[in-house]
This record gives C-alpha cells, sequence and structure tokens, in this order.
C-alpha cells in the first residue's frame, strides 16, 4: 500500500530485546516517501512558525499559542494518530512521533501540542465509547479545542493511585471535587480527563469540560522552564457533569491513566529528541561563527568531540525510539480494537516506552548542557535561544513519571512478564552490555510479585542495564542496515554505553568489570558532517 | 481551464553537495531531493487559480526516474488533480525535456502551461522558453503576477529593468519567478488524498540524445577571507595593490 513503510518482521513481544536479536528492526532512514512529506511539512512549520516566536510565547502573549495550535491543527497535527471516523487522520503513532520530534523544536509549543494531540485524546481513543469519541475528538484532532490530562495531584504525583479527588453520582450527574496539579495547557483547555475515585476507592476516569458548573482554573504556576506552556492547577469544587461523560468503566481508570502515559512516555521521548536536535543545530551556528585564537571554535578538538558525543547519543534515543514505535504500530494493527484488544496493545511495549523516556530525556539534558558550554558565557546569558532550551529541559526527566519511578517500573515490569513466560531473563548475549545485563537478571528469579521486596537501586541499576542493552542493540542493528555515519556513530555511542553499564552492574553488585577496548571512531569527519548539517544526522 | 505543471526532482536547496571524485557528476548518496521550487510556487499558483475558478483541472508532469513520483505525490498533495510521470533513465538537456513536454501537451491540450522559471539543480531556464517555441505558443517568463482575463493573461515580469506586464492569449506558456507566490505548506489531510489520485506512466515520445555535454564537476574553489581595513585611505591603498584602482 502506498505510504505505509515496509515493516520489520514483527518481534517476540514487550521486554523481548534482552533475550533474543530480531533479524531487522524498524529504523528512521525507513520513513517512506509521502511520510517524509508529512514529516517536512512538521519542520518547516516549525521552523517558520513556532521558533520565530519563541520569545514571544515564554511571554504568554494573549492568543499566540492557541492560535499556533489552530494552525497546526488545520495541518492535521493535532489528532494525526487518531481515527480518521473522528476527526483523525488514522496514522501510526511512529509516525506521529517523528513528526512531533520535528514540531517539538521549541520546548512549550512542544508539551503544548504534544498534550492536546496525546495524552489528552488518547484515553479517549482507546476506551471512548462511539457518542465520546464523536463528540470529543473531532474537536480536539482539528485544534478548534486544546485538551488537557489531569492524573497528579498536590500529595500524590508519583504515587498516583493515592489521589484524593472524588466522584459521587447525583441523580444524572457526576458531581467531582479534588486539585489537580501540574495541568499542561490549563489556560487553554476546553476538556480535562480527570482521574478520581467514586466513593473515595474506585479510580475512574472522567471527562471534564472546561464549562462545567465547579471547575475553575487557578493561578499559573512560575516555572523555570517552558514558560510559554501553561501550567496550573485544575480546581473541581462540585463539579458537575453528565453521566455519560464518565469514560471506560467505573473503578478501572487505572488502565485509562497508565496506558495513556504509556504511549505518552514513548510520545515524549520523541518531544525530548525534538529540542536536543534544535541544541545541536544551535550550537554548531555558534561553534562555527565564534572565533577564538584566530579560528573558529568549531575547528578545535574538544570542541569538535561534543558535537560527535551529541550526535552519537542522539543517534542511539533516536534508534531505540522509532524502533519501538514500529513495534507499538504492529501491537495495534493486530488489536481487534475493542477496549480491551487497545489496552493489551498499548501495554504490550510498556518496558520499551519507559525505556524510550528515559532515555530520551537524559539524553536531551545531556545535548542542552554540553549544547550551551559551547556557547561559553553567553550560553549563560538570556541573549542566546541556548538558555531557553537549557531551561525547557529540565522538566523532561521529572514529568510523564519521573525517571526515578520509571527506573522502578521497568525492571519490576520484566521480571513480571518472564513470571508469566511473556519474556525471558536470559540475554541474548550479543554484546558486552547485554551479557553485563545478563549476568544481573541472573541474580533475580522471575516472580509474579516482581521486584516488590528488591532494593531500589538494585532495581534501578537492572533497569539501567536493561536499557543500556535495548539502546545499544537498537543502534548496532541500525548502523549494520544503514551503514555511513551510523557506524562512526554507534562505535561512539558503545563507548558511553559500556561504561553507562558497568557503573550500573557495580551498583548492583559491588563488583567492577573491565570495560571492552573502544573501537576507533572517525571523529573528525563526523564533527565535520554535524557542524555541516547543522544537527544530528 | 486545463493546466499543465511540469516539475523537476531536484537536489534539496539547502544541501550541501559534493562532487563526484572522477568529476563525473554529483556525489547524491544520503542527499534529500526535493521539488523544485520554482515549481512549486508553480504548483501553489494553479491551485490557486483552481481555488478562484474550480472548474480548472492541474495536471502535473514530470520527465525522470521511478523517485519522481515521490514529487510528483507532493504536487498531488498541494492540490493538483492527477500526475504523469514519462519515465525515463535516459539524460536530458533542456531542449530532450522541452520535446517530451511538448508530446505530453499535444495529448492534453492544456489551456496553460505553467512551470518554474529554472531548475534550482543546473539553472539552465530554457525548458520553458524551448518549449513555447516548439509548441509555437506566446510565452511569458519570470512571472511574479498571473492575472485571467477570460480567453487572455495578464501576466506580470520581473526583468532586470523592472517590472513588465504583458498580455497573451492562450494557451500559452508561463514561467513562475520567486515572488508569484509563497507555497502553502503541505497540509497531511492533502498528503493523504494525494495517495488515491491517478498517476499514469508513460514512456519517452522523442527521446532526444543531449545536445550538450557536462565535461566536468567541480567544487568552486575557497574563496580568501576578507580582511578589515582601518581607513579609505587604507582602502584605496588595498584595492591599489590588487590593481583594481
Amino acid at each position: 500500500m502506498a505510504g505505509v513503510s515496509a515493516r520489520p518482521t514483527v518481534e517476540g513481544g514487550g521486554g523481548s530485546f534482552l533475550s533474543t536479536t530480531p533479524d531487522r528492526i524498524f529504523t528512521p532512514e525507513a520513513f517512506v516517501g509521502d511520510e517524509r512529506l508529512m514529516i517536512d511539512t512538521a519542520e518547516q512549520f516549525s521552523r517558520k512558525e513556532v521558533l520565530p516566536v519563541a520569545e514571544r510565547l515564554d511571554h504568554q502573549e494573549e492568543g499566540l499559542m492557541p492560535g499556533l495550535i489552530r494552525q497546526a491543527g488545520e495541518l492535521g497535527f493535532c489528532g494525526p494518530d487518531s481515527p480518521e471516523a473522528y476527526g483523525g487522520l488514522g496514522l501510526g503513532k511512529n509516525v506521529s512521533a517523528r513528526m512531533l520530534e520535528f514540531l517539538s523544536l521549541n520546548g512549550s509549543f512542544s508539551v503544548t501540542i504534544g498534550v492536546t494531540s496525546g495524552i489528552s485524546q488518547i484515553g479517549l481513543v482507546l476506551f471512548g465509547d462511539e457518542q465520546q469519541r464523536k463528540k470529543y475528538l473531532p474537536k480536539l484532532a482539528s485544534g478548534e479545542w486544546i485538551g488537557a490530562y489531569a492524573l497528579s495531584e498536590p500529595n500524590s504525583g508519583s504515587d498516583a493511585l493515592a489521589l484524593t479527588s472524588r466522584a459521587e453520582r447525583r441523580g444524572d450527574r457526576w458531581v467531582l471535587d479534588g486539585t489537580k496539579m501540574w495541568i499542561s495547557n490549563a489556560k487553554w483547555a476546553q476538556l480535562f480527563l480527570v482521574i478520581a475515585k467514586v466513593d473515595g476507592e474506585r479510580v475512574t476516569a472522567f471527562l471534564v469540560e472546561r464549562d462545567s458548573p465547579g471547575v475553575s482554573i487557578a493561578r499559573e504556576e512560575h516555572k523555570m522552564g517552558l514558560k510559554g506552556s501553561s501550567t496550573a492547577r485544575l480546581v473541581l469544587e462540585g463539579a458537575e457533569i453528565p453521566l455519560e461523560n464518565m469514560l471506560y468503566l467505573e473503578g478501572k481508570g487505572h488502565h485509562v491513566a497508565f496506558n495513556a502515559l504509556n504511549i505518552g512516555r514513548f510520545k515524549l521521548a520523541a518531544m525530548s529528541l525534538g529540542p536536543a536536535r534544535d541544541a545541536i543545530g544551535l550550537a554548531a551556528g555558534y561553534a562555527l561563527e565564534r572565533k577564538q585564537f584566530g579560528r573558529a571554535i568549531a575547528e578545535f578538538g574538544l570542541i569538535r568531540r561534543k558535537f560527535a558525543e551529541m550526535a552519537s547519543r542522539f543517534y542511539a534515543a533516536e534508534s531505540m525510539l522509532y524502533r519501538t514505535g514500529a513495534l507499538i504500530d504492529e501491537a495495534f494493527a493486530i488489536s481487534d480494537h475493542s477496549a480491551e484488544g487497545n489496552r493489551a496493545a498499548a501495554e504490550e511495549y510498556a518496558i520499551e516506552c519507559s525505556a524510550c523516556k528515559v532515555v530520551a530525556t537524559e539524553v536531551e539534558a545531556f545535548v542542552v548542557d554540553e549544547g550551551l558550554q559551547v556557547f561559553g558565557g553567553y550560553g549563560f546569558t538570556e541573549e542566546f535561544p541556548i538558555a531557553r532550551s537549557y531551561r525547557d529541559a529540565r522538566v523532561s526527566r521529572i514529568y510523564e513519571g519521573t525517571n526515578e519511578i520509571n527506573r522502578i517500573f521497568l525492571a519490576d515490569r520484566l521480571v513480571r512478564r518472564a513470571a508469566e513466560g511473556r519474556a525471558s531473563l536470559v540475554s541474548a548475549g550479543d554484546s558486552f552490555v547485554s551479557d553485563l545485563a545478563g549476568r544481573a537478571f541472573a541474580r533475580f528469579e522471575p516472580s509474579e510479585r516482581g521486584l516488590r521486596d528488591a532494593d531500589q537501586i538494585a532495581v534501578a541499576s537492572l533497569s539501567d542495564l536493561a536499557m543500556l542493552a535495548y539502546m545499544e542493540q537498537s543502534s548496532r542493528l541500525r548502523a549494520v542496515q544503514v551503514g555511513g555515519f551510523a557506524l562512526e556513530l554507534h562505535r561512539l555511542a558503545t563507548r558511553w554505553i559500556n561504561l553507562e553499564a558497568t557503573r550500573a552492574y557495580q551498583w548492583l553488585t559491588g563488583e567492577s568489570v573491565t570495560v571492552p577496548p573502544t573501537e576507533p571512531v572517525a571523529l573528525d569527519d563526523l564533527a565535520e558532517a554535524i557542524l555541516s548539517k547543522r544537527g544530528p544526522l | 481551464m486545463k493546466i499543465l505543471v511540469p516539475i523537476k526532482r531536484v537536489v534539496d536547496a539547502y544541501a550541501k553537495v559534493r562532487p563526484l571524485p572522477d568529476g563525473s557528476g554529483i556525489d547524491t548518496a544520503g542527499v534529500k531531493f526535493d521539488l523544485n521550487p520554482f515549481d512549486e510556487i508553480a504548483v501553489e499558483e494553479a491551485v490557486r487559480m483552481k481555488e478562484r475558478d474550480p472548474g480548472t483541472e492541474i495536471v502535473v508532469v514530470s520527465v525522470g526516474s521511478a523517485e519522481c513520483e515521490e514529487q510528483l505525490r507532493k504536487a498531488l498533495a498541494i492540490g493538483a488533480d492527477s500526475a504523469i510521470l514519462v519515465e525515463t533513465s535516459q539524460e536530458f538537456d533542456s531542449l530532450g525535456i522541452a520535446n517530451e513536454l511538448g508530446a505530453v501537451a499535444a495529448s492534453l491540450s492544456p489551456d496553460l502551461i505553467l512551470m518554474g522559471k529554472q531548475a534550482t539543480d543546473d539553472d539552465c531556464n530554457q525548458a520553458g522558453q524551448m518549449l513555447a517555441a516548439k509548441l509555437g505558443w506566446p510565452q511569458a517568463t519570470f512571472a511574479s503576477k498571473i492575472e485571467v482575463l477570460g480567453e487572455r493573461l495578464r501576466v506580470t515580469r520581473e526583468t532586470d529593468d523592472g517590472e513588465e506586464t504583458v498580455e497573451l492569449p492562450l494557451p500559452a506558456v508561463v514561467t513562475a519567478d520567486l515572488r508569484l507566490n509563497e507555497p502553502r505548506y503541505v497540509a497531511l489531510p492533502g498528503i493523504i488524498k494525494a495517495r488515491s489520485k491517478p498517476l499514469e506512466r508513460r514512456a519517452t515520445a522523442v527521446g532526444l540524445a543531449p545536445k550538450t555535454r557536462v565535461s566536468r564537476y567541480s567544487s568552486p574553489p575557497a574563496r580568501p577571507p576578507g580582511r578589515k581595513v582601518g581607513s579609505v585611505a587604507e582602502l584605496v591603498a588595498a584595492l591599489r595593490e590588487r590593481g583594481v584602482l
């Protein structure tokens, strides 16, 4: 069929990267003709419409952000992966994520469009009934309405299910009470996906319109970054909504909330690579212009190494992200599209989604930090845009599940999947890090209880090894398939991955391991290519 | 009105290209291709004409390899109705292309052929003129404004001396300059719609061998760095030194 990428053979399901080596994986180079056209439009929109107004967005100039969202909606960016029957475009999650990466060159715009096109819709798409989808999805997918997702509360963040917002059935209405915290898009949203407990017990999802009685928005949070995005509390004081606005089943709101988050984490990885991509470009532009000792600083070895390292980590994170996206698309392709089928599909690659989130956000952090360093003292001023990139990136490691909670979740999930017979903890041993991960997991038994009783540091170290193995394998397979600079990028990324792996292994076991010798990398050619492209390769 | 828009697949205008080591061509490995920007302006103009007059039909045509389908699909996504790919691996120069386009025009009988004034790869700026001569049709090149007046066109041309307004009867050939319009973003729904629009493949009609030959490709020599001068006197001295004054 025209316009659909040739997908690799289905891998062995979530978590299988640890124990098997697939023949092929999907790589971003494999997006076909008209997918590339869509991605190009996303990049053009970002560069021509969003980046030039970044400063004005940060001042929350009235109407500017909602106007951009409407414009993006007209182009199809507010619901690319929502079903066509409800005003979306019915595209896959993978190509949608790639577009989102390019729409995300500016952080504030990224979170605004990411939330309204992502976690505000995915719950409706996966679990909504016909009427709910018909009523709300076309408005969100067109950009006419902006959506928001409301799970966190002042006293329940990582411990999400400790939430205390209450819902009560009163005659023909639900009445909701509580305060929802850190609500992205709060100021602009017309629809909130709210998680509350019925009778203080049964976690349930609700669709709450902004104009419902008893709904209000508190003042904007004074944030360190993403100043152009809206973040505020949603206050529900006897908020009244119709009975039909309960989403999915009473007591099953956690399925809605957490599966929205699985896909949300995958997308957040794309939203973190977008700003990282831009930061590499900004730093390259500066390094080529700035002269010291009579030469452009881009000519100096230590600066060149920075570009090679930024791009190699970007490459490794990107390799695992789009491999994962293709797997998620496959999971949805074989789903029967019932709520149960959708839940299974959204859950299948939850481990990989967490891995992508953690890795991409930490790569973003590295890139904006090193990118700023290239700017020297000027980077520390707000006169140059890299300071904004640096501030905007900080929250990526905190929201959509902190990287710590994702680390607790990841290995635990793998051990439980192994107990269910859906994964194996015996590693493929196809690399140094895979081998090390295998030795680490050998210390644990598959268990239905997961790693609930294990030490947090051990669990996080196991997760680190699993993530690094997934990243190394994705990076390696892509390099073999694509060749060229990918081989250099992979070799360089492997140096970092191996060091991180020994560190994690040491945290877990107290034992030190010898890192394998590094392979030579054509650092200079690599740096030259990145500098001349002014971006990752 | 039926509008024929010939388009060309070219190396992306922002890509850095290098000649092959033996100078026989350009190294296109890993280089991004795109629709020639001037042709994109021509497609955009045709689509705007269709938006003003819904009876308009837009056919886009490209001569080249199977990969040209990407650029034809882009033109369809912007709003063209159908596409023709004259599929060939043969090399053509401007005259060869004008011959092929002439044959397509003869079979379609368009009222207007609207195309980019030149392609950003070889910058020849000849195909449109040669095509008009071949068909015996009037031509208006470097158009910055096009108005339809019934059976005639009024075209504002950008020339070195300023703007020139010409009127010409249809059928005619018009080539687009940069300021004719600013092409729209290619919207996702349009891209999806383009998947099912008709694309016809044809063989070449004339297959004229090139009358020109590129003997060698090479990079321009690096420009020597400039230097700052402190005063007019120093500037004059420097210019004298180079024999300019």
